[in-house]
This record gives structure tokens, sequence and C-alpha cells, in this order.
């Protein structure tokens, strides 16, 4: 095992590499750049392509490109480029090409502060493109060596459901330094939980299977097999159509391919729930201060426990069984994860938002809101910051 | 066609949705026509197309290898798809005018200044006739149509001094040449070219839209009055556009597949660019 002091940018590059890929085409963003950067550097290394391109839909359609003549592919923006992701996202999703998107969240709305964490596209990463009938994969580490673990997992994951996966970071896991663990030996590899798919081609001719089965190679075209790719809803045959009934088996798939195997993409870190009356949830790097605050919470003999997501979407419905109160701690002041929450929540809970931006919440806090909460106290809040969502 | 279609194009999407009369089907025939002298078999092209009616009419009916892009995106995946396929693989991508001279334009500039070895068609039927008749940026000036009922005002990149092929050529283009589909064999000696260049490399073919160009801007529907129209303002000594080939540097600038390899294998020795 290698042992180095790195960020979470250069973390996400090594995995990236360490997972095949071998171009990256990105538009420079803060905090994202550096991750460009250090792309531009590594890939000639091994062989790999790095495109520095006009825009961030460029980008992306430049990685879809690449990803459809068989090479695997990554770009990294923050939310700004994120939103321009709309449109080659979509054409990801619906023509089942894999590519892997990382999202360093900063503050906004739109170019808001570039060097200060937020976490604003928790929507916008379910629903980034237009026209919905699709369910998405997004991965979201809270520290600079899962940054490693989980940008190889999306290269895992893209491959396995043909399908662009999303790692969605925050400024201070990409801009954050910590000690990064490489792997070295098969060993290594499988002591930090790393998988590697590599790209085969489907032969075709049922290049779009109208069933939810995964594992089935995306079409790579070069190959002379009448590959047919594109943004039209397909036929199984990968041609257009206005068929109705042929956009129906489409979007069943696509929904279908990612929520029937679930088991392979839910991860979660739970902390005290079995007994908890209430329950702190968050996900990235708050996750780390809320792990803190549930300690210092039982070490006060409060039932506190904690829920991170680790996958966001499909969303884990499952691990909200318990009737309790919920606190989800967020980098926003619009409340975003706090209604999946409510949603998910059981019958008789009650469900609570702690908002915070540009800066990760205190454990003292955080320990004062929970106090609050258990004791039915009203949340002490300036005026425009409501609790209403 | 029907020969050349058997061999090229897949049986189900022959002859195509294209409205009756359109020129869509001869710009199609040219490219078909200088595969074929050229002798390209359908292994050895993959077929891109835009948006529009050239886009959705085209996509998927090369029998071969095929993808389509978003609006004004598909040179975008064609500068990608160009690095994971060997470089004797040609790539032709057909595409129409507001595809490639508006939403498009920029990515078709970075394209050209790469030198990003495609052959690029562009199917210019003078404005976005597929939604219903919009002017373009080649509609010309006066032109009524759907969008602008009273003429034809904004300037173009055909008319008034502008030439959208001369902003390609300065961007780097390697090959430019425009024909009408009506022009014979000289369309299909530009593409040829075309192929040939290993680079950036653009046809406007332009062609007569009867349902909606005729009817609103020319006000005829007869299919005679309108190709007399299209010969009138593109043939010898009229006063419209240039036509035949307008620049060909070809092989003359590094394509950018070769140029980044290049690049690649330099810098992973450790050597600067």
């Amino acid at each position: 095992m290698k042992r180095t002091f790195d960020t979470g940018n250069a973390a996400i590059t090594e995995a990236a590499i360490w997972a095949g890929c071998r171009l990256f085409a990105g538009y420079p963003i803060t905090p994202a750049t550096e991750i460009a950067e250090n792309m531009s550097r590594l890939l000639p290394q091994v062989g790999g392509y790095y495109l520095q391109a006009e825009d961030e839909t460029a980008s992306f359609h430049i990685c879809n490109g690449a990803a459809m003549g068989g090479m695997k592919a990554m770009t990294a923006t923050s939310g700004p480029g994120f939103i321009l992701y709309a449109d080659p996202f979509g054409w990801a999703v619906s023509s089942e090409i894999p590519v892997v998107v990382v999202n360093s969240q900063r503050v906004g709305p739109v170019s808001g502060i570039t060097g200060a964490p937020g976490q604003g596209e928790f929507y916008l990463s379910r629903y980034l493109t237009h026209g919905g009938n699709y369910e998405t994969i997004v991965l979201a580490p809270a520290s600079v060596q899962e940054a490693y673990r989980l940008t190889v997992r999306a290269f895992y994951l893209a491959e396995r459901f043909r399908t662009p996966v999303t790692v969605l970071a925050d400024q201070m896991v990409t801009d954050g330094w910590e000690t990064l663990l490489l792997p070295e030996t098969a060993e290594d590899e499988r002591e930090l939980g790393l998988e590697r798919v590599e790209r085969a081609v489907h032969p075709g001719p049922d290049f779009y299977p109208s069933t939810d089965a995964i594992d089935i190679p995306p079409v790579v075209l070069g190959h002379n097999t009448g590959g047919a790719c594109s943004d039209w809803t397909p036929t199984e045959r990968g041609h257009d159509t206005e068929e109705v009934e042929w956009q129906h088996r489409h979007a069943w798939r696509l929904i279908h391919k990612i929520r029937s195997n679930r088991a392979l993409i839910d991860e979660a870190e739970e902390w005290f729930v079995d007994d908890a009356e209430m329950i702190l949830v968050s996900y990235g790097t708050p996750s780390r201060v809320v792990k803190s605050a549930v300690l210092a919470a039982r070490e006060r003999g409060l039932k506190v426990g904690g829920i991170r997501l680790v996958s966001l979407w499909p969303f884990q419905d499952h691990l909200f069984t318990r009737t309790a109160a919920y606190l989800t701690v967020e980098l926003n002041w619009d409340g975003q994860l706090v209604r999946e929450v409510q949603r998910a929540a059981p019958d008789g809970s009650r469900t609570h938002f702690f908002g915070k931006c540009g800066e990760l919440p205190s454990v003292a806090e955080l320990l004062e809101t929970v106090g609050k909460i258990l004791r039915n106290e009203p949340l002490a809040r300036s005026g425009w910051e409501r609790e209403a969502w | 066609m029907d020969r050349l279609a058997e061999k090229y194009f897949r049986p189900e999407k022959y002859p195509g949705t294209a409205c009756r009369g359109c020129g869509l089907r001869l710009a199609h025939r040219k490219v078909l026509e200088a595969a074929d002298e050229l002798g390209l078999e359908t292994e050895d092209v993959v077929w891109g197309t835009g948006i529009g009616c050239s886009g959705r009419q085209t996509f998927a009916t090369w029998k071969g290898d095929t993808f389509a892009g978003t609006h004004g995106q598909v040179y975008c995946l064609a500068t990608g798809l160009r690095l994971a396929l060997p470089p004797e693989k040609r790539i032709i991508i057909t595409a129409g005018d507001g595809d490639a001279f508006t939403i498009g334009f920029n990515h078709l500039l970075n394209a050209a200044r790469r030198n990003v070895d495609m052959t690029v068609i562009i199917c210019d039927n003078l404005g976005y006739q597929s939604t219903g008749g919009q002017y373009g940026l080649t509609t010309p000036g006066g032109a009524r149509t759907d969008s602008s009922p009273y003429g034809m005002w904004e300037p173009n990149w055909t008319e008034d001094g502008f030439d959208v092929l001369r902003i390609l050529k300065e961007a780097g283009a390697t090959f430019l040449a425009r024909h009408t589909v009506l022009d014979g064999q000289a369309p299909v000696e530009s593409i040829q070219k075309a192929l040939l260049n290993r680079g950036f490399s653009l046809v406007q073919l332009v062609y007569p839209c009867v349902t909606h160009f005729g009817v609103h801007s020319l006000g005829t529907r007869n299919l005679a009055e309108v190709y007399d129209w299209f010969r009138k303002r593109y043939g010898a000594g009229a006063d419209g556009l240039a036509t035949g080939i307008i620049h060909d540097a070809s092989g003359s600038r590094p394509e950018f597949g070769a140029r980044l390899r290049s690049y690649t294998e330099r810098a992973g020795k450790g050597d600067a660019a």
C-alpha cells in the first residue's frame, strides 16, 4: 500500500486511472479544476488523452463519443458546469453509454462562491436531464480516501449498468487534504474494496434489450456490428422510432435496470439507530461532524443515532423504518435531503432540517439543536430561515 | 439509387421518411456515389447525424455503425469517437444548417480548429423545416417563413458579404466546398476529396424543401419551379453564393487525433510539446 497525503481531487484522478479511464474532457471550474489539471499530467503517462473542451456540453459529449468508441471516460465540474451537463447526461442515459461524472458542489445558486462547500445539487443530481423516465446512480464521498473508492466504484457501476454515474462530492472533499492509501498489490485492492470491469463490446443485434438485465456490454461503434447509438427512443435494434410502445419499453428498462438491481448500489453507514429516539441524517463532509455529534450525544446519555448516505440515488427508503425524530444536516439553506427523509420516514415521525452553507456546522450547534428537538422546544432561527419545505 | 441503397442502407430505413420532392434523398445519393467510387464499404465508415430534417431522416439509415447527437452536439461526439476509432475509419456526419451553423456553430468551429478528421455534409434546406419552417441563418433575406412572416430580416451567414465557409476556413478547416444537390457530378467529386482529406472537411449541400420553404418563401409547391429558383440562386453567374471547392488545404495541417496521439506519446516519455 502506498501512503500519501493528498487532496480529494488527486484521489479522484488516481482512482479514475486505476479504474481504466483513458479519456478526460473537461472545462476548468473551481473547485474541480485540479481534477482536470491532474488528469492532464497523469493521463499521457498511461497512454490516455486529456482534452480541454470549449465548454461543458462539449466536455461531456466528447466523453460520450469516446465511450461510444469503447474507451472509459470521465468529466468533472462544479454546479455551474453540472447544470450544463443536462443535455449530454441525458444522451448518455438514453443511449446507455457509461461515463463517470464528478460534481464538486460549491455554494450557489449559479456561480455563488467558488471556494466554499455547498450541497445544492442533491435533486439536480437525480433530475439532471429533461424528459424524466429514467433512474440514476449517485455516490457521495465524505473523505479523500472515500473519493478514491467511490470513483473506482462509479466506473464499475457505470459499466455494469450501461449508464452515466455521478460522484457528488463537495468542495471540502475535493480540496481537502488527508491521508490517501493507494493500492500496489492485488491484496491492497481487495483491502480497499476496489473492483474493475473491463469494457466489452456488445455484439448486437439487440442493442437495447427491453428487460431490466444488467451486465450487457454497451454499444461500441467501429466494429461494424450495425451499432446504432442516439438520443432518440430506440427500438430493440437501436433504431429511432415514434412508437409509444417502444418508448414505454425503453423507459421501463432505464428505470428498472437500476431499481431492480439496487442491492449492488445501496450503501450507507449507520450509528446507534436501533434504539434511537432521534436520528441525524446527512451525506458528504457534514456527516463527519454529524458522527461526532452523535457520539457526543451518546456520551451525554441521549438516544441519538445517525445515518450517512453513501449512495444517494436511488434513494434508500429502507433505511428509514424507525419511528423517531429525524434531523437532516445539509450544506444548503432550502432543505433538499430533508424532503426525501420526510417522505420516507414512517408515520409518527417528526422531520427537521439544519441548514448551513459555505462552512460546516459545529458539533455544539448540532447538540444544541438535538437537545431542543428532544425537549420539544422551538428551534431558534433567524426570520428568513424557516423550517418549511 | 437502388444498387447503392442496397449496398449501404438498411432496408427498413429506405426510402426513408423525407417529404415528397425533398432534396435530401439527392444529398444522400451524392454521398453514396462518392463513397462507392472510393471503394468504401460499410465497415469503413461510422455515420453520425444531428437534429432536424437531415438528422432524423438520416440516422440509422447507414447499414454500418451509426450515431446521432442532440442539437449541435454531434461534432463533440465525433471528436471523442475519433480518439477511440482506428485512424483509418471514416466519420461522415450529415447535419442540417441550423444544427451546424447556429446551435452547434461553436462546436463546429472548434472541430475545424482542431482539424478533427471527419467529413461533415451540411444538408442545408435554408431553415428549420422539420419544426414547421422557421428562418435559419442561411434563409435568404426577405424570405417569408413561419417565424419571419414579414420577411427574413436578420443578417445571415450567406449574404451581404458573409460567408459561413470563410469563417470555417479561418477556423482551420482543411477542405470546404459548396454545391446544390442539382449540380450533377461536381458535389460527388467534392465529397470524394473531402473523404480523402485526413482532417476536418465540410461540404455544404444546399437542397430544396418543397413543403415549407417552397410553399412559404417561394409561394409554390411546384417541384420544377422550386428547383428553378435554386438553379438561379446558385448557378454559374448567378448573384447567389459561390459554389464549387471553396478551400482545399488537404493534408496541410496535422490532424487532431494524430496530433494528440503524438503529444501523448511524447508527454508519456516526459518530453515537452
